[in-house]
C-alpha cells in the first residue's frame, strides 16, 4: 500500500513536467504578442521601438531555453513570478479567484450527488416503468441543454419573475453567508443540473449491473430486508465508476467553467484562464494549467484511493 | 419594421438636462430661491432639481485596467475606475464639448505667435497625501509623458513631443509651454484624459510609481481594488472645488459579457455602464424599466475602416478598391444596422457632425457615399471588370472576435460585395494575432478601427499616413501628397483654410486613391438609472470620467 | 465539457461476435434507440439535400426584412440581417453534423488504436502512452481550443481539431482497460505463443474485441461534440458569420435578441437539444444492444 502511494506520487513528476512542457512550448509557437496587444490593441499610436524595448523588459528577448530553465526553476520552488500583464504577483492572483472556483465546483457536486444518486438508484429499481422513463428524460436535457444557455434564460427568468438579479461581486463564505449563496447558488444549479445528468445516468446503469450480481441474490435468498440489500450491498459497489466521474469531473468544474463564469460574471479561475490565453500573459497561463494539472491529478489520485476503500476486492500490486 | 424609422429609440435627454439646469442654477447662486415656473421646452422633472449629495454610484467597466498609469496604458477600462482620482491641466467641458474648461488650471494665456501658453494654477490643490501640488508637478507629469525615462512608455508621446519644446515652472502656480512650431491642436491635446497630473516627487523616487499606485488630487480618494472584482473610491474631502464632488464615492464593477452588464442594470445591481450598449439592449431595457430608466446617445469618435493590404493583388489597383467602397450602400446600411449595432453615421474620415466634418453635400460626392447605390454598384461591378478581376473573385476579410460591432458590420460588408460578384469569407482573429497580422501585411483586406479621445484632425487622419509615419496604417502604402496634406493642415490655426486641407486629404485618401475606407461610424448609446443625474453624454467613451459633477436623485 | 465516460474503463469488454440480422434484432429490442436513428437518419437527409429543402438561400440578407416573427413565407422567422432562419437551421446541420460525426470518428478511432497498442505491447511503451495521454487529459481543453483557433483561425475544420483532441485519450484510457482484458484471453495467448506478428495479433484478435467500448465512445461523443462546438461558438472560438451553424445562431440570439426576437434562440436551440438527445438515446441503445450484462428485460 505505502509502495503503491510512493509509487503514484513519483509518476505524477513526469506527468506535471510533460503538461508543463506541453504548455510552454504552445503558448509560444500560437502567435500573438502580449506587449503588440496592450499598447497596439485600442488603435493607439506606439513606435516599433517602445515595442521592443517592453518585450525586453519582460524578458521575452531572452532565448527560449533559458525562459523555460527560469520558469521551471522558479515553479519547482513554487514561485510563479508575476502576470506579464498586470505586474502583480501570479500567487495572489490567482488565490482571490481559487476561492470562488472551488467554492462552486463543491456546491455543483453536491447538487449533483444529491439529485443523481437517489435519481438513478430510484431510475434502476424501477427500470422500464414510467418513473424511470421520467428520470431519464429528465437527465438527458440536462445533456442537451447548452449551459450558456441555460444560465442566459434562468437570469431573464429571476429579471423578469422577481425584478432581481444575483449579486455582480463576489461575497466570500465566511464574511456573509447569505450574499454569497444569492450570487453562487444560480450558476450551481445549473452547472449541478447537467453534471447530475451525466451521473444519474452512471447510477443507473452500475446500479442494474450490480442488481444482477450473485452476491445481491446471496444476500437477498439470506432475507434480508430490501433496504439493507441496496444500501449496503448494491449501492456500495455501483458508486464505484459513479465516483470515478465525480472524481474527472470535479478537476474539470475548477478551470472549465468558462462559459457559465461569462454568464454568471464570476470572478472565477475559467475567466483567468481566458483572459490570459487571450492577452498571450504567458507567465500567467503557465501558472494556470499546472495548477489545473496539478489539481487533476491529485483528484484521480484520491479517486483511486476512495476505489480501494469502496472496493476490498482491488488490491495494490 | 417601417425602413428608416427610427421611431423605436426613445431617446431622453431628461438627466442631463436636468443637470445643466441645476448646474447653472448653483452657478447663478439661484438655488435659495424657488425657481420660477419651468421654462415650456424642459421635461418637467427637470424643474430646478437641485444636486443632492451623499450616495455611492456604482458603475460597470467591460474589461480591466491592466495598470493603474494613464500615460502608458491605452483603454477606457483602465481610464473608468482611475479617472476620478486625478486631475488634468485642462478638461472637456460635458455640456460643451468640444469647448474647454480648466481643471487645475484656472486661466490661461496664448501669445502672439502661438508659441508659448501659460498657465495659472488654481490655490489649493492638494495630492490625497496632503502634500500641496505646484507647478513641478505638472512639469515633471509632462516631461514624462513628452521624454519618459527608461523603462516608462509613453503611449501618446508622439502627440506631444513634435510640437512641445520644452515645459517651465517659474513659480509654483505658473506653467509655461513653450512650442518649437505653431499648433492647432495643443489646448485640446493637453485636455487629453490620459494626462494624469502626477506627484513630481513619487516620480523621482520611482518613474513607474502610478503603474501600481493612485495618488492624485482628483475628487475621490482611492478605496480598494480586487482585481476581476471591484474597484472603489471615497469622496475626497479637501478637493480644490468646495462643494464638489456630490458623491460620497463610487465603485467600479468588472463585467465582461454583455448580457450579464444588461443584467446588472436591470436588476439594480449597476447604475451605469459608460462605454455603450446596442439598440435591442436599449430597447429592452426601456421596456423594463419605463421611467426609471434615461438613455443618452451620442454619435461616437469611433469608426471600423477596411483597410486593404495594397501590396497584394488585386488590392494594388485603386480601380480594385474604388469598386469595394463604391459597392457599399452606406445610407442604406446605416438605416439597417443601426437598429441591431451601435453603428450609425455616415461620415468620411472626420466625424460626421464635428467641426471640421464634410458636409453632406460634398461628402456623397466620394465614391461610396453617395445615395444613388444602383449606379455605384454597376460603376463598381465595370471597375472590378476593368481590374481585370473575374466574376466570384473570393477573398478573405480579417476581422477581430470582438462581436460587436465587428461582426454586423462585417455581415453587412460580405453582403454588399457579394452583390458585385465577390465572393468574400470571414477570417475572424483572436485581437492579438489579429494585430500581427495587420502589422505585418499578412493579411487581404481587414475590418480595421479608428477610435480616439476626441474630433481633431491630427488624431484622426493619422490612420491614413504613410507607414513610415505611422504605426497604424496597415495598408502598406506611401503616398507624399497625403504626408504633405497632414503638414499643411496641422501648422494651419485658422480652422476656415483647415477645413478645406482636411477635405482635400479625406478627397485624396478615400475617393482618388481609395487606400481604406470607413464603414459606419459608431453611436454611443448609454441606458442608465434615471437616479444618475450631473453626467452628460460626450462623443467618447475615454472623457468625462472625473464624476466631479455625478449626483443621485432619490429613488 | 467533454464527458470522460469513466464507468466503461472497470468493465472488461464481453467478446461479442457479429451476428446476422443486427439491424432487425436492433430494433426489435431498442426502439428508442431505433426511433432516435431514423431521426439521424432524416438530419443526415436533410443535410445532404439542403440546397433542394431549404426555401431561402441562408446567406441571403435583406434589410427590409430584419427580425420578422414566424410566417408563411418565413416559417422559423428572420434573423437581425433579414435571413432566413429555417433555411440557416438546415444548412447548420451540415455544420453540425460535420463536426459531430468528424470529431468523434477521428477521436475514437486514434483513442482505440492507442489504447489497443498501448494494451498489447505492455511495458515501457504502456507506461510512456499512459503518461502522454494523462497529460492530454489534464490540460484544459478551452486553452486548447485558443490556440487551435489562433493558429489555424476560426472554421469548421479548426473546430474539428480543437475538439477531436481531448477525445483521444479519453478513448484511449477506456479502450486499454478493455485491451488489457483481452490480452490475457486464451485465444489471444495462443496466436502469440504462435508467433503471430504484433500487426496481426492486434488487427485480428485486439481490435475486434474492443470494437464494442469503442462503439460506445464513438456515440457518446457524437452529441458532445456538436454541444462542444456551440460552447466554443458562444466564446467566440468556434465558426465565423455569415457561415450557418447552430451554436453561432444561438450566440447572437441569447446576448442581443433574447426578448425582442425569442424565435432567434428557439429555433437552434430546439435542433441543437433535439440532436443531442438523439444521439445520446441511440448512444444508449447501442450500448445496451453491444453490452449484453446490461441488457434490461
Amino acid at each position: 500500500m505505502r509502495r503503491y502511494i510512493v509509487q503514484r506520487i513519483l509518476l505524477t513528476i513526469p506527468t506535471l513536467l510533460g503538461v508543463a512542457t506541453i504548455i510552454f512550448v504552445l503558448m509560444r509557437v500560437v502567435p500573438g504578442d502580449i506587449v503588440l496587444l496592450r499598447y497596439a490593441g485600442e488603435g493607439a499610436f506606439v513606435t516599433q521601438e517602445t515595442i521592443v524595448q517592453e518585450r525586453a523588459r519582460l524578458g521575452l528577448d531572452q532565448p527560449l531555453w533559458r525562459q523555460f530553465a527560469d520558469w521551471i526553476w522558479g515553479a519547482a520552488q513554487l514561485d510563479f513570478g508575476t502576470s506579464m500583464w498586470t505586474g502583480r504577483p501570479i500567487v495572489s492572483e490567482v488565490a482571490l479567484r481559487f476561492e470562488l472556483s472551488l467554492q462552486l465546483a463543491v456546491m455543483a457536486v453536491i447538487i449533483a450527488a444529491l439529485v443523481a444518486v437517489p435519481l438513478g438508484v430510484l431510475s434502476a429499481i424501477k427500470a422500464g416503468t414510467s418513473v424511470d422513463y421520467l428520470i431519464r428524460v429528465f437527465s438527458i436535457l440536462g445533456l442537451a441543454l447548452p449551459s450558456f444557455w441555460v444560465g442566459i434564460v434562468l437570469i431573464l427568468l429571476l429579471l423578469s419573475v422577481f425584478h432581481w438579479s444575483p449579486p455582480v461581486t463576489f461575497t466570500p463564505l465566511r464574511v456573509d453567508l447569505g450574499e454569497n449563496l444569492s450570487q453562487l447558488i444560480w450558476p450551481a444549479l445549473v452547472v449541478g443540473y447537467r453534471y447530475s445528468a451525466v451521473a444519474t445516468r452512471m447510477t443507473r446503469s452500475a446500479m442494474l449491473e450490480v442488481l444482477r450480481e450473485d452476491y445481491i441474490r446471496t444476500a437477498r435468498s439470506k432475507g434480508l430486508k430490501e433496504s439493507v440489500v441496496m444500501v449496503r450491498h448494491a449501492l456500495r459497489n455501483a458508486l464505484l465508476p459513479v465516483i470515478t466521474v465525480f472524481g474527472l469531473e470535479f478537476a474539470f468544474l475548477l478551470g472549465g467553467l468558462v462559459v457559465t463564469e461569462q454568464v454568471f460574471n464570476l470572478n472565477g479561475i475559467g475567466k483567468l484562464t481566458v483572459e490570459a490565453v487571450v492577452r498571450r500573459d504567458y507567465t500567467m497561463v503557465q501558472a494556470l494549467v499546472l495548477l489545473m494539472a496539478s489539481v487533476f491529478v491529485l483528484v484521480n489520485f484520491l479517486v483511486d484511493m476512495a476505489y480501494a476503500w469502496l472496493d476490498p476486492r482491488i488490491r495494490f500490486r | 419594421m417601417s425602413l428608416g424609422s427610427n421611431g423605436k429609440s426613445t431617446r431622453i435627454w431628461s438627466g442631463a438636462t436636468a443637470a445643466l439646469l441645476a448646474f447653472g442654477l448653483t452657478a447663478l447662486g439661484a438655488c435659495a430661491q424657488p425657481a420660477p415656473a419651468p421654462a415650456p421646452a424642459a421635461p418637467p422633472t427637470a424643474a430646478a432639481e437641485q444636486p443632492r449629495a451623499g450616495g455611492q454610484l456604482t458603475f460597470i467597466v467591460g474589461a480591466e485596467p491592466p495598470s493603474f498609469d494613464g500615460h502608458r496604458e491605452t483603454t477606457f477600462a483602465m481610464l473608468h475606475p482611475t479617472a476620478p482620482h486625478y486631475s488634468l491641466l485642462l478638461k472637456f467641458d460635458q455640456n460643451k464639448y468640444p469647448a474647454i474648461m480648466g481643471d487645475l488650471a484656472e486661466t490661461w494665456s496664448v501669445s502672439q505667435d502661438g508659441l508659448t501658453y501659460t498657465f495659472k494654477l488654481r490655490d489649493g490643490i492638494k495630492f490625497h497625501d496632503g502634500a500641496a501640488l505646484t507647478a513641478a508637478d505638472v512639469k515633471a507629469t509632462y516631461d514624462r509623458i513628452v521624454a519618459p525615462p527608461q523603462g516608462v512608455v509613453s503611449s501618446r508621446q508622439a502627440s506631444y513631443a513634435a510640437v512641445l519644446e520644452k515645459v517651465e515652472a517659474p513659480d509654483p502656480k505658473t506653467v509655461v509651454f513653450k512650442l518649437k512650431q505653431p499648433s492647432a491642436a495643443l489646448l485640446s491635446n493637453l485636455a487629453s484624459p490620459w494626462n494624469f497630473i502626477y506627484k513630481a516627487q513619487a516620480l523621482a523616487q520611482e518613474a513607474r510609481f502610478p503603474e501600481k499606485n493612485i495618488l492624485g488630487t482628483g475628487p475621490f480618494r482611492f478605496g480598494e481594488y480586487v482585481p476581476g472584482s471591484h474597484w472603489t473610491g471615497t469622496k475626497n474631502p479637501d478637493y480644490f472645488q468646495k462643494g464638489r464632488p456630490y458623491l460620497d464615492g463610487f465603485r467600479a464593477v468588472f463585467i465582461r459579457e454583455a448580457s450579464a452588464q444588461v443584467a446588472a442594470v436591470r436588476g439594480g445591481r449597476a447604475q451605469i455602464e459608460f462605454r455603450g450598449f446596442t439598440p435591442p439592449q436599449r430597447e429592452d431595457l426601456v421596456k423594463a424599466l419605463g421611467k426609471d430608466i434615461t438613455v443618452q446617445e451620442s454619435p461616437w469618435v469611433c469608426v471600423l475602416v477596411v483597410s486593404m493590404n495594397t501590396e497584394k493583388k488585386p488590392f494594388n489597383d485603386p480601380k480594385f478598391r474604388r469598386a469595394l467602397t463604391l459597392a457599399l450602400d452606406r445610407w442604406e446600411g446605416s438605416k439597417a444596422l443601426s437598429q441591431i449595432a451601435f453603428v450609425k453615421e455616415v461620415g468620411a474620415v472626420m466625424r460626421p457632425g464635428s467641426p471640421f466634418a464634410m458636409p453632406e453635400q460634398e461628402l456623397t460626392k466620394l465614391a461610396g457615399f453617395g445615395k444613388d447605390a444602383a449606379a455605384a454598384k454597376a460603376e463598381a461591378r465595370r471597375l472590378i471588370q476593368e481590374a481585370g478581376v473575374p466574376e466570384g473573385f473570393s477573398f478573405a476579410l480579417t476581422n477581430r472576435d470582438i462581436p460587436m460591432p465587428y461582426e454586423p458590420v462585417a455581415v453587412f460588408l460580405i453582403d454588399q460585395w457579394g452583390k458585385v460578384g465577390l465572393k468574400v469569407s470571414q477570417a475572424v482573429r483572436e485581437s492579438s494575432p489579429y494585430l500581427q497580422d495587420l502589422r505585418g501585411g499578412n493579411y487581404e483586406a481587414a475590418l480595421d478601427f479608428n477610435c480616439d479621445f476626441m474630433d481633431e484632425p491630427d488624431l484622426q487622419l493619422i490612420k491614413f499616413l504613410p507607414k513610415e509615419k505611422s504605426p497604424i496604417n496597415y495598408g502598406r502604402y506611401s503616398d507624399p501628397v497625403l504626408d504633405d496634406l497632414y503638414t499643411k493642415q496641422s501648422l494651419e490655426t485658422n480652422p476656415e483654410r483647415r477645413k478645406q486641407l482636411v477635405w482635400q486629404f479625406e478627397r485624396r485618401a478615400l475617393d482618388e486613391m481609395a487606400y481604406q475606407f470607413p464603414t459606419l461610424w459608431w453611436q454611443r448609446i448609454i441606458p442608465h438609472s434615471s437616479q444618475v443625474r450631473g453626467w452628460r453624454i460626450t462623443p467618447s467613451h475615454y472623457l468625462n470620467q472625473d464624476l466631479t459633477d455625478v449626483w443621485l436623485a432619490e429613488k | 465539457m467533454l464527458r470522460p465516460a469513466g464507468a466503461w474503463a472497470h468493465r472488461a469488454a464481453g467478446a461479442t461476435s457479429p451476428r446476422t440480422g443486427w439491424l432487425r434484432s436492433f430494433v426489435r429490442r431498442q426502439q428508442l434507440g431505433a426511433a432516435s436513428g431514423a431521426v439521424i437518419l432524416l438530419m443526415a437527409l436533410v443535410a445532404l439535400l439542403a440546397p433542394l429543402v431549404a426555401p431561402h438561400d441562408p446567406l441571403e440578407t435583406s434589410f427590409l426584412l430584419m427580425l420578422r416573427p414566424p410566417s408563411p413565407e418565413f416559417p422559423l422567422g428572420t434573423d437581425a440581417f433579414g435571413r432566413d432562419v429555417l433555411s440557416r437551421i438546415i444548412y447548420g446541420s451540415r455544420t453540425a453534423l460535420l463536426v459531430g460525426f468528424s470529431t468523434s470518428f477521428v477521436g475514437s478511432s486514434l483513442g482505440t488504436v492507442i489504447g489497443v497498442a498501448s494494451a498489447h505491447f505492455g511495458g515501457k511503451t504502456d507506461l510512456l502512452a499512459q503518461r502522454v495521454m494523462d497529460i492530454f487529459l489534464s490540460f484544459p481543453l478551452i486553452i486548447l481550443a485558443i490556440a487551435v483557433v489562433a493558429v489555424l483561425g476560426t472554421g469548421v475544420l479548426n473546430v474539428i481539431v480543437a475538439i477531436t483532441v481531448p477525445i483521444v485519450p479519453r478513448v484511449a484510457r477506456v479502450v486499454r482497460s478493455s485491451a488489457l482484458a483481452v490480452r490475457e484471453m486464451p485465444y489471444v495467448e495462443a496466436a502469440r505463443a504462435l508467433g503471430a506478428s504484433h500487426r496481426r495479433i492486434i488487427l485480428r484478435h485486439m481490435l475486434p474485441n474492443v470494437m464494442a467500448p469503442s462503439l460506445i465512445m464513438l456515440t457518446a461523443y457524437l452529441g458532445q461534440a456538436i454541444l462542444l462546438e456551440a460552447s466554443l461558438s458562444f466564446l467566440g472560438l468556434g465558426v465565423a458569420e455569415p457561415v450557418p451553424a447552430w451554436g453561432l445562431m444561438l450566440r447572437g440570439a441569447g446576448t442581443q435578441f433574447i426578448e425582442r426576437a425569442p424565435w432567434l434562440a428557439i429555433a437552434p436551440g430546439l435542433a441543437i437539444s433535439s440532436t443531442v438527445i438523439a444521439f445520446n438515446l441511440l448512444g444508449d441503445s447501442v450500448r445496451d444492444a453491444l453490452d449484453p450484462k446490461l441488457r434490461v428485460a
